[in-house]
């Protein structure tokens, strides 16, 4: 590191945030969990998808499962790690089919 | 106006500006990986999104923003102290060759397949290496004044940067050649 980049970077330390911003744990959150959280961004696209098809918004959503409008916001925003139960009530209150059955052989 | 430390090392930083609670590197990633927020981004851009990009599908244009959202988040977390940052940002003026003084910058990704990508991160450059992440935008226009979402992003670029230039955050010399630049 050069001493103009060392100057530049002393000045700027006297502009730090008092508290620490905890973008790393965000993002390191983002890459361990990225594989069911792409699964919750699909269900919102396809749950966002139907309720504009039916003209139905995110309080009657939450009547229709039972559940408060703050938590149908954090679904639609695709980073819940969403119960079977409440995939059966999406399933319910959308009429749509997230989980497909499997064909067994018999 | 605070900054917070990207790399540890202090050679990016993101601002936080004082009515929000988080600096604008992680606001602008929580927005590219928010579904409802990106399905109203392109609802309300869907001219742009189609003639420039031919894409008419929203839901094509939120999977290939959280796609490139996760590519440009690893390079961010990847970043080692060897890394030179000079090959992440580039000057935010296309046909800009030569630097000035508190150059505004931009990140940008190169996508292997389809469209080029729209996710862009904006930066101020304070010395050679060293860089500052004053927020990013979803930019589907040619130029950044057409749309208020990006225009907004050149307000921030000027706050900051006039906000280091105020509290002589760059140094005597490096002042002068920004005033001769002027």
């Amino acid at each position: 590191m050069d001493n103009d980049m060392k100057t530049t970077i002393e000045k700027l330390e006297k502009y730090a945030s008092s508290t620490p911003s905890k973008w790393r744990e965000a993002l390191e959150y983002r890459q361990e969990n990225k594989t069911w959280l792409r699964y919750s961004q699909r269900i919102a696209m396809l749950m966002l998808d139907k309720m504009d098809e039916l003209g139905i918004n995110q309080k009657q959503l939450a009547e229709m499962m039972s559940c408060s409008q703050q938590y149908i916001s954090k679904i639609l925003k695709g980073r819940e790690n969403l119960s079977l139960e409440t995939l059966s009530k999406i399933e319910g209150a959308l009429g749509i089919s997230i989980i497909k059955e499997e064909q067994v052989a018999v | 106006m605070t900054f917070d430390k990207i790399t540890k090392d202090g050679r990016l930083w993101a601002v936080r500006f004082d009515e929000n609670t988080d600096n604008e590197f992680i606001r602008t990633i929580d927005q590219w990986d928010d579904v409802q927020w990106l399905r109203a981004f392109f609802i309300e851009n869907i001219n742009d999104l189609i003639a420039y990009f031919k894409i008419s599908d929203i839901n094509i244009a939120i999977s290939d923003t959280i796609e490139d959202s996760d590519r440009l988040q690893r390079i961010i977390l990847d970043i080692s102290p060897e890394a030179d940052l000079n090959r992440i940002f580039r000057p935010l003026d296309n046909n800009q060759a030569s630097d000035v003084m508190l150059q505004k910058e931009k990140a940008r990704l190169k996508r292997k397949f389809g469209h080029s990508s729209w996710l862009r991160l904006y930066a101020i450059k304070l010395v050679s290496g060293v860089y500052i992440i004053t927020g990013g935008a979803i930019k589907l226009t040619a130029t950044m004044q057409e749309r208020e979402h990006t225009s907004r992003e050149l307000v921030k670029l000027e706050r900051v940067r006039n906000f280091l230039l105020q509290e002589n955050v760059i140094d005597e010399a490096g002042f002068a050649d920004y005033m001769t630049e002027l």
